[in-house]
């Protein structure tokens, strides 16, 4: 079980909520509402004492035991070497031991064969997200925070990346994105923040009702055939 | 391609103590009567190996420099370690004539690297992430706060002492039988251990100090042992040979730009071919004019300037 235990901050006020080791969460809001730093605080990126597995402070376990339970990745890919290849990131990816086999059932499932000897920094923005998803699975922590990680993909892929989410291939997800059609069909709990404060948490039917929609998004989205479209 | 350039350089070392003012035949330098003889063993040899060891910890420390702070054109000369080794050193030459030299070098160089580290924890309170501009700013000021330090102690010293410190802020290889040498080659020894141990930890600096973190890495302690570690090393060598600058600029690009690989596969080439570099420029130094050899770090400095500025300017295009 995954626990925050009120944490506040300059951009942050007052966040507390819990999540079962089986939930899934998505995290919902605004640009600038506090959902990145959200995700930096529960993987402790920002330093903190709110933020606990199974009652035990995450700052107080070791390194490696943080490691193997939360992952965060984040929107960009940052890798300050300019000749670090595919390969090599995913064989950095593993917290114990390198497994051969599991980069190339990764490099085959993300069908990224054709950069397996190139330099990361050279990737396209959507290959760089992939490459991201690709050192998620490999990292396979407890539980794994995806910061935008659909923002830079072709509709293809994000059926590939959707698939992927849906499967059990990861453990625990927490997802933040805009993508609410992407949202709605993964059926994950929901969290709304706004202006650094939790205005919803919740299921994930509560969330998308007609009134709360409405409330959220002020007209500006509309469901159609179970799907979410921006009303342009 | 590397092979080769491998082996010419391994040669050119083999080759550079024969090369000088004094032209020596292979013959003489076993004859313990001739001049030649001590001429090569007790100062061409302790020259070149002094060069070759200095040059090494020099490139080595810019390339780990360059990962720790996440930006190409960091070095400890950039950050003004360089500076605060001087500094210290030429006060100690001013108030304490009667101490080494490599111990006001390793405190200055330490001092400077303590005060750059606590400064960016502080404007990074909490957060793993380290601002480069920040850090590149305090050492420019540092920087200058060392030089301006460095013009009162000329004002304060006579013209002995003056004449003094100038020759060590020039930089010097000259060196007498092998007591600076064996020193030297223990720090490069130290120093190339304790990099090469921490090979692992440094691969996943190269990625970015969050994922490094996310993966279970110390960065703050890692960070902090490896400036530890280049700080002492560094400090001493500067000591023994005044600041020679540019070299942790110009050999870590060079072996990229060659290379083409991570850098945690460059630690050797790095090494190796830095301190080939300095044994080439003090051979350019000491053969340009008969005279009196050109202060090594004028010759560095010549080459490295230039090279500084293609490499901003190369940086800025992409």
């Amino acid at each position: 079980m995954l626990e925050i235990n009120n944490y506040n901050s300059k951009i942050l006020t007052n966040i507390s909520f819990s999540l079962k080791a089986e939930e899934n969460l998505i995290i919902l809001g605004e640009n600038g509402a506090g959902k990145s730093t959200l995700a930096r605080v529960l993987c402790n990126l920002i330093e903190n004492q709110s933020v606990s597995f199974l009652d035990k402070s995450l700052s107080s376990l070791s390194l490696k035991e943080r490691a193997l339970l939360i992952n965060y990745i984040p929107p960009k890919l940052d890798i300050f070497d300019e000749y670090i290849t595919l390969r090599e990131f995913f064989t950095l990816s593993f917290i114990s031991s390198v497994n051969n086999e599991k980069i190339d059932a990764i490099i085959d499932l993300l069908s990224l064969q054709h950069l397996e000897h190139k330099s990361c920094q050279h990737f396209s923005s959507g290959e760089k997200q992939l490459l991201l998803l690709g050192s998620a699975l490999l990292h396979n922590a407890q539980t794994t925070i995806f910061d935008e990680l659909s923002a830079n993909l072709d509709i293809n892929r994000l059926k590939e990346v959707f698939d992927i989410f849906n499967s059990p291939a990861l453990k625990q997800k927490i997802i933040i994105t805009h993508n609410l059609d992407l949202a709605y069909a993964l059926k994950y709990k929901v969290l709304y923040l706004q202006e650094g404060k939790i205005v919803f948490f919740g299921e994930h039917e509560e969330f998308f009702s007609a009134s709360n929609l409405k409330k959220f998004y002020k007209g500006n989205l509309i469901k159609i055939n179970e799907h979410l479209v921006v009303n342009l | 391609m590397k092979k080769i350039l491998f082996l010419c350089s391994l040669l050119l070392i083999c080759f550079a103590p024969f090369i000088g003012e004094v032209s020596m035949s292979f013959s003489e330098i076993f004859k313990e009567t001739t001049v030649t003889y001590k001429v090569f063993w007790d100062l061409r040899i302790p020259r070149v190996l002094l060069a070759f060891f200095v040059g090494g910890i020099l490139a080595l420390s810019g390339l780990i420099f360059q990962i720790i702070f996440k930006n190409a054109l960091i070095t400890p000369y950039t950050l003004g370690i360089a500076s605060g080794t001087t500094l210290f050193t030429a006060v100690s030459i001013l108030a304490f004539p009667f101490i080494p030299l490599y111990i006001p070098g390793v405190l200055g160089s330490f001092f400077t690297i303590m005060v750059l580290y606590f400064i960016s924890k502080k404007i990074h309170a909490n957060e793993i992430a380290v601002s480069t501009n920040s850090i590149l700013l305090i050492g420019i000021a540092l920087s200058y706060f060392y030089s301006s330090a460095l013009m009162l102690v000329f004002y304060m010293s006579n013209l002995e002492e003056n004449y003094s410190i100038i020759r060590f802020t020039l930089g010097s290889l000259d060196t007498i039988g092998y007591k600076s040498v064996s020193i030297v080659f223990l720090v490069s020894l130290i120093f190339y251990t304790g990099i090469y141990s921490y090979k692992n930890k440094i691969k996943l600096l190269l990625l970015s100090n969050d994922t490094a973190f996310l993966k279970g890495l110390d960065v703050h302690k890692t960070n902090l042992f490896l400036l530890v570690l280049i700080s002492l090393c560094v400090g001493i060598s500067i000591s023994f040979v005044g600041p020679i600058g540019f070299i942790g600029l110009i050999v870590p690009h060079v072996m990229k730009l060659l290379y083409k690989q991570s850098a945690d596969k460059l630690i050797f080439p790095v090494f190796f071919f830095g301190g080939v570099f300095l044994v080439v420029a003090d051979l350019i130094s000491r053969n340009l004019n008969t005279a009196s050899s050109l202060p090594i770090g004028v010759v560095t400095a010549f080459i490295g300037a230039p090279f500084f500025v293609y490499l901003l300017v190369k940086r800025n295009k992409n």
